[in-house]
This record gives C-alpha cells, sequence and structure tokens, in this order.
C-alpha cells in the first residue's frame, strides 16, 4: 500500500516542553475553535486534498522534528533498491520541512507544488 | 545489586503490565473499539484534528511528556532507598500512570477530544472545572518556581553550564531560520547543532560563568536567587515570542539530547557494569519525612502524573487514528516516562557514588538529599558517560546542560501557559483588565512564581525546597486524581469495570491530602507563614475534589446521567460513532448494566 507523508514546518507543530508543560488547547480553553486557518494553511488543503481523493491510501501528517519516525522509514524504503549511503542520505532529505514522501522518497515540496501539484506528483509517482 | 540486572527486570515487568494489564483495559475498563470513529477521523482538518500512525503519535506525545521533573522526583526520593522509590515507580506506572495515560486520551477521543478539564465540567459540574483551573494555577506556579530553583542551583554548582544554555538560544533561533528559510532537511543542521552544544559544553568548561560577586554587589545573599531572576526575566520574554522561533528548533536539540542521555545511561551502566550502592532501604535520620506518604509525592512525574491528562486529551486525542491506538501511545508513554524515572534512579544510587559511605554523606538528611538530589543524578550521569571514555567534568556539565535545557523548556511553556489560566480564571472572576490584559497576565504568571522562589528560605536550604517539591508533588497528584475521577465516572456511567481508576484514585486521594496535613503542623510548628498557608489552601482544593469526585462517583452507581448526558455536545455520551455498534453492544453486554453510553 502506498504511504504518503507530509513533512509539516515546526511553525505549525504543537509545542512540547517536556513533563509539566502543555498547549492552551489542554487547560479547558479549546471552545474557541479552529474556523479559520483552514485556508490559509497549504497543508492542511493538501491533507484534506489528498484524503478525498485517494480514500484508500494511506496519508501521514508528520513533524519535521518527528525524526524518529522519518528516518528509519525513508532509510528502510531506500534501502529497498538503493545502497547505504544512497539510503543515508535520503533518509536526510526527508526531514525536510514541507517534503512530500511517497513511500519515503521526496518527490516534491508542498508550499512550492501547492494541493494540486502534490496531487499530481503523487499520481505520477504512484503510476511510475 | 548490579544496575543491568534492575534494567532487565523492570523491562520484564513493564513489558507484562503493557502486554496484561493494559489489555485488560484496553478490553474491560476502556472497552476500546477499533471501529469507533475518532474525533480525529470525524473532524478531520489537517490542522488541530489529522488521524496519525500511532508510531508517529507514540513519538509526539512521549517527547512532550517526557522532561526534567521525572529526574527530579527520583533522584530526591531514593533518600529512603532504592528499594520503595524504583517499586512505586513501577507499580505506579503498571497500575497508576499507564490507567491515567491511557484513560484520559480515551475519555478525551470519546468527548470530541477536548481538554480534561472542559469534560469535568461534563461528566462532573461546573464546579468541577473551576476547581480544576485553580489547582493547574496552583501546580503551574510550583513547577515554575521549582524549576527555577533547580536550573539557579546548578548553575551555581556547574559554572560551566552557563555557557552553553546562553548560546544555545540565539544558536537554536539561527538554526530554526536556516531550515525554514532555505527548506533544507532538519537533521543535519540540528545535528551540528547538537555538536555544536558539546562544543560549547567544553567551552564552558574552559570558562566557567560565576556571578557571586555580581549577586553580593546586588545584595543578594545567594547566587542562586540571581539566577532565579534572570530566568524569570528569560521565560518572561521568551514566552511572548512564536514558539517555532525558539521553543520548537530548541526542543528539536534537546530531543536529541534526551536519546543521547538514555542512551549513555543504559550504555554507561552495561558496559561498566555498575553496582547500586545505595541500600535497598535507608535507614533515615529521625525526624525526616516519613516514607508513608512522602515517597508518593516526591515522585510525581515518573508514577503518575497529572500533566499527562492535559497532554493526553489537549493535543494527542485530537490525532489518534484508532480508538485501538490508545493503548501503545497513552500506556505507552506512560512507560516511557517510566524508564527515564528508573534511570534517574539508577544515576542517584549506581552512579553518583562509588561506595556505601559516599552515598551516605550524599543522602544523610532530607534537606541534603532534596538540595543535591539533581546534582546527584548529574554526577551519575557523569560516571556513566565516563566508562564510555567521557572524562568526568566534562559528562557532569553535559548532564547539567541537559536537565537545564528540559527545566528552561518546561519554564517556557509552563509560563506561556499560566498565562492562559489566569486569563481564564480572571474572566470568571469578572477582572475584566486582567483577563484582557496579555500583558499584565504574563506579569502575573511570572511574578507569583518568582516570588514562591525567592522568598525567604525559597530554595535556599534543601530542606524548603524539598518540601516545595512535594507541593508541586501534591498539586501534580491533585490534578491526576481529578482527572482519574472523571475516568471513573465515565467508566462507571458506562457500566464497564472500574475498579483499576478507582484503586489508584483513592490512593491518591488518601496519600495528598495526609502529606499535606502532615507538612501543614509542621510548617505552623516552624513559623513559615508564606508556606503554611499555601499547603492550606492545596490542602483545601483536596478536600473539595474528594467531596466532588465521591458525589460525582455515587451518582454513577445510582445511574444519574451526569449534568450535560443530553447537551448538545454529547456530553458524557461522548461524540464520535461506531461504524458497528450493536456487534460492539452485543461483545459488551455482559458487562453492562444498560446501554453504553459511549454507543448511543
Amino acid at each position: 500500500m502506498i504511504r504518503i507523508v507530509l513533512v509539516r514546518p515546526w511553525r505549525d507543530a504543537a509545542a512540547g516542553g517536556g513533563c509539566c508543560s502543555a498547549g492552551p488547547d489542554s487547560v479547558g480553553l479549546d471552545n474557541a475553535g479552529h474556523a479559520g486557518h483552514r485556508s490559509a494553511d497549504v497543508f492542511a488543503e493538501t491533507y484534506c486534498l489528498l484524503r478525498k481523493e485517494l480514500p484508500g491510501v494511506d496519508v501521514q501528517m508528520v513533524s519535521a522534528s518527528n525524526s524518529l519516525f522519518l528516518l528509519p522509514t525513508s532509510y528502510r524504503a531506500a534501502r529497498r533498491d538503493h545502497g547505504r549511503l544512497w539510503s543515508l542520505r535520503r533518509a536526510a532529505l526527508s526531514t525536510t520541512a514541507g517534503a512530500v514522501l511517497v513511500d519515503g522518497e521526496v518527490v516534491g515540496d508542498v508550499e512550492f507544488l501547492g494541493a494540486d501539484g502534490v496531487l499530481g506528483k503523487v499520481l505520477a509517482s504512484a503510476v511510475s | 545489586m548490579p544496575a543491568g540486572v534492575i534494567i532487565a527486570i523492570v523491562g520484564v515487568l513493564f513489558w507484562l503490565g503493557y502486554r496484561y494489564y493494559a489489555g485488560y483495559l484496553a478490553k474491560h475498563t476502556y472497552a476500546l473499539d477499533a471501529n469507533f470513529v475518532t474525533p480525529a477521523n470525524e473532524f478531520s482538518d489537517g490542522i488541530d484534528f489529522v488521524p496519525t500512525n500511532k508510531h508517529v503519535l507514540f513519538g509526539h506525545h512521549f517527547t512532550s511528556v517526557a522532561g526534567a521533573a521525572p529526574i527530579v522526583g527520583p533522584a530526591i526520593a531514593v533518600f529512603w532507598g532504592w528499594g520503595p522509590a524504583l517499586a512505586w515507580i513501577v507499580l505506579g506506572t503498571i497500575f497508576a500512570a499507564g490507567v491515567h495515560d491511557m484513560g484520559s486520551l480515551v475519555v478525551s477521543v470519546r468527548h470530541k477530544a477536548r481538554s480534561i478539564g472542559t469534560i469535568a465540567q461534563d461528566i462532573i459540574n461546573r464546579r468541577a472545572r473551576t476547581l480544576f483551573l485553580i489547582i493547574i494555577f496552583f501546580l503551574l506556579t510550583l513547577v515554575n518556581a521549582v524549576f527555577a530553583v533547580v536550573i539557579g542551583n546548578l548553575f551555581v554548582a556547574y559554572p560551566g553550564a552557563v555557557i552553553p544554555i546562553f548560546l544555545q538560544i540565539p544558536f537554536a533561533i539561527g538554526i530554526g531560520q536556516y531550515i525554514y528559510r532555505t527548506r533544507s532537511a532538519a537533521l543535519v543542521p540540528s545535528l551540528i547543532g547538537v555538536v555544536v552544544l558539546y562544543f560549547l559544553i567544553w567551552v564552558g568548561q574552559m570558562v566557567p560563568v560565576d556571578i557571586t560577586r555580581v549577586a553580593d554587589a546586588m545584595g543578594f545573599d545567594n547566587p542562586r536567587d540571581l539566577w532565579v531572576i534572570i530566568m524569570f526575566v528569560y521565560t518572561f520574554i521568551a514566552s511572548r515570542i512564536p514558539v517555532w522561533m525558539l521553543l520548537q528548533p530548541r526542543d528539536y536539540i534537546n530531543s536529541h539530547q534526551l536519546f543521547v542521555a538514555l542512551a549513555i545511561i543504559a550504555a554507561g551502566i552495561l558496559v561498566g557494569w555498575e553496582t547500586i550502592v545505595a541500600p535497598v532501604f535507608n535507614d533515615v535520620p529521625e525526624g525526616s519525612p516519613s516514607i508513608f506518604p512522602f515517597l508518593f509525592i516526591t515522585i510525581a512525574c515518573g508514577a503518575i502524573s497529572g500533566f499527562h491528562s492535559l497532554v493526553s486529551s489537549g493535543t494527542t486525542a485530537k490525532q489518534l487514528n484508532k480508538d485501538t491506538d490508545a493503548k501503545h501511545v497513552g500506556y505507552g508513554g506512560a512507560l516511557g516516562e517510566g524508564s527515564l524515572a528508573v534511570g534517574a534512579v539508577l544515576a542517584a544510587t549506581a552512579g553518583a557514588a562509588t561506595t556505601r559511605a559516599d552515598w551516605d554523606v550524599l543522602y544523610a538528611d532530607f534537606a541534603t538529599a532534596s538540595g543535591g538530589g539533581v546534582g546527584n543524578f548529574v554526577s551519575g550521569i557523569a560516571a556513566f558517560a565516563n566508562n564510555l571514555g567521557v572524562p568526568l567534568e566534562l559528562g557532569a556539565v553535559f548532564a547539567a546542560v541537559v536537565v537545564i535545557a528540559f527545566a528552561a523548556t518546561t519554564m517556557d511553556t509552563g509560563v506561556r501557559l499560566q498565562r492562559y489560566v489566569v486569563q481564564e480564571i480572571a474572566e470568571l472572576a469578572g477582572w475584566k483588565t486582567l483577563s484582557r490584559n496579555l500583558t499584565l497576565a504574563s506579569v502575573v504568571a511570572v511574578a507569583v512564581p518568582m516570588a514562591m522562589a525567592l522568598l525567604p528560605g525559597g530554595g535556599e536550604d534543601g530542606y524548603t525546597f524539598g518540601v516545595l517539591w512535594q507541593l508541586f508533588g501534591t498539586t501534580n497528584q491533585l490534578t491526576a486524581g481529578l482527572a482519574l475521577a472523571v475516568i471513573a465516572v465515565w467508566v462507571t456511567r458506562s457500566g464497564r469495570r472500574s475498579w483499576p481508576v478507582i484503586i489508584p484514585l483513592v490512593f491518591l486521594l488518601v496519600m495528598t491530602p495526609w502529606a499535606l496535613i502532615v507538612n501543614l503542623m509542621n510548617f505552623v510548628a516552624a513559623g513559615q507563614w508564606v508556606l503554611a498557608p499555601l499547603d492550606l489552601i492545596i490542602f483545601g482544593l483536596a478536600m473539595w475534589l474528594i467531596v466532588e469526585a465521591a458525589l460525582a462517583l455515587r451518582g454513577a452507581r445510582r445511574g444519574d446521567p451526569g449534568p450535560n448526558a443530553a447537551g448538545p455536545s454529547g456530553g458524557t455520551a461522548g461524540a464520535g460513532t461506531s461504524r458497528d455498534s450493536d456487534a460492539v453492544r452485543k461483545a459488551n453486554a455482559p458487562m453492562s448494566r444498560g446501554d453504553d453510553p459511549d454507543r448511543r
């Protein structure tokens, strides 16, 4: 099954500060709602489009800081067809904010391509 | 006892807990349902509500809950011996923290991923939410106060840590800007950041920054107090700048540090085959705080921490893809934090001293143990690193930097969060000026804990710091108690087995007031007229919580549907739907007293 990963920049990720810290949503201020940021966030737009157009595909949104997930996932995917060094470089690239990964391979950038462009790239990658 | 054996035993116990007890909870207490449509899927918007792979979410959740607190508490609590400290961490993690963290996540997922405070209002009553906000206010006040003291003490003890900590700030900002503007991969610059940080640690060791003379000239009795003020000025500024600019890039570097520190603990213990030199049970001097109840509030984070309910219900619940993933993310996150606490126990008992006599000096009395607990952890990590070829002094500065960086990040987010809480309480109280003025709210968020950290005796002698730490532990346990009460009422109303939730709830609601009463008597006897009223207020909150929890549980047992059961949000009926609700209801029928409210 194809897995698409959208690598979200830090500026959009939730803050974490270790035990004894949390975001404002956590203290009962969650009634403010979040309407309004959908149109301003190309990642959200892309994510929703991919989920809508490719319902059977595993689409994940991952923070660029989550190297614990991104590095091994990309490395394992690259190792299927390539050597270690090439795979390591490919894995390092997977932590690029804005990257679109299709089965562990970087195929483009969300902010450069836009939602429709990402969909086209993903479909092209799936065909190839 | 070889520390490596402890690691192996704890590993097996945690695995058994995850495999069997979490499995029991998933089936009989929380009735996790793979077909339940979670809020992440129901409201999926790609922003807050994002169904996320459980391994990805575990990474987010674990790095959000692991920090300095599970290091400080255990490093102090080994004063009573490593046996009780380790037993409470292991049993607490398996039977309390796992239940609490997983339950908070599940109850939030069944209520549109709302926060535990808001759910308390729906499940218990409006007063419960007010109680929640007041407890959180005191919790944040105390956590910011104690961490400021911890940082100040470490800067005084390890002046070599000053340069790396303060230069890490512009460096983190620079890395964040570079990655964002050049759209390059985050890994390589961040690893360079870690290498540069280690270089700065070496520089710091060569050029220690001692502010004793400046502090003397400014009239401070203790240079630690000047560091406390500097840290609060810094957090006031840091809490006003966007999180992506400083907090997140620094957090990223810190997350690498966490993994490096954990690797050093494990590898250092195994390579050096370190042996615990501390006693299993320590024969503490007369007049010391007794093991019951004080052990159970000295170690809060690492055994059970109410803060995890905030992370579980505030952020993680919005990203949970499947109901059944709650076991992996919630229970697994608790095990991760417990592992860090076990590492802290081993550092303070196997690494900090080489002989029993040396260890006895470090933990001669409660004041010495409290004042030096974090330093002992630092020494322990340095010893483990030394087994891997790192010079002792360099290793000590490295460990001090890890703890300070965690504590500083916690203060950043803690002050930021306190600002919102202050505004919320001001809104409830009708203080419009405070509720609408961000700067004023920030000043309150900083000034109150700073006063606490600087009050006469604030952290000056180890005993008072230890007491402040215990007060922080009590508020953290009260937060956990409130979350467990909410979970228990919800589980009881659903007709499922609630004893796994009620037992840790009762345990916390016995230990916490007990500790508060003993401390109150001590404060009055010692004439500590700042700590005594604070203790009395927290005791009042504990009593309030006990009454609310008892009334709500009694109502739930009688079949009371709850204050907001038929509300527009679904209230206790929960949000979301099951794709296969009939089948699930049938499967749960033997243990249900009626319709499962979650499935209505």
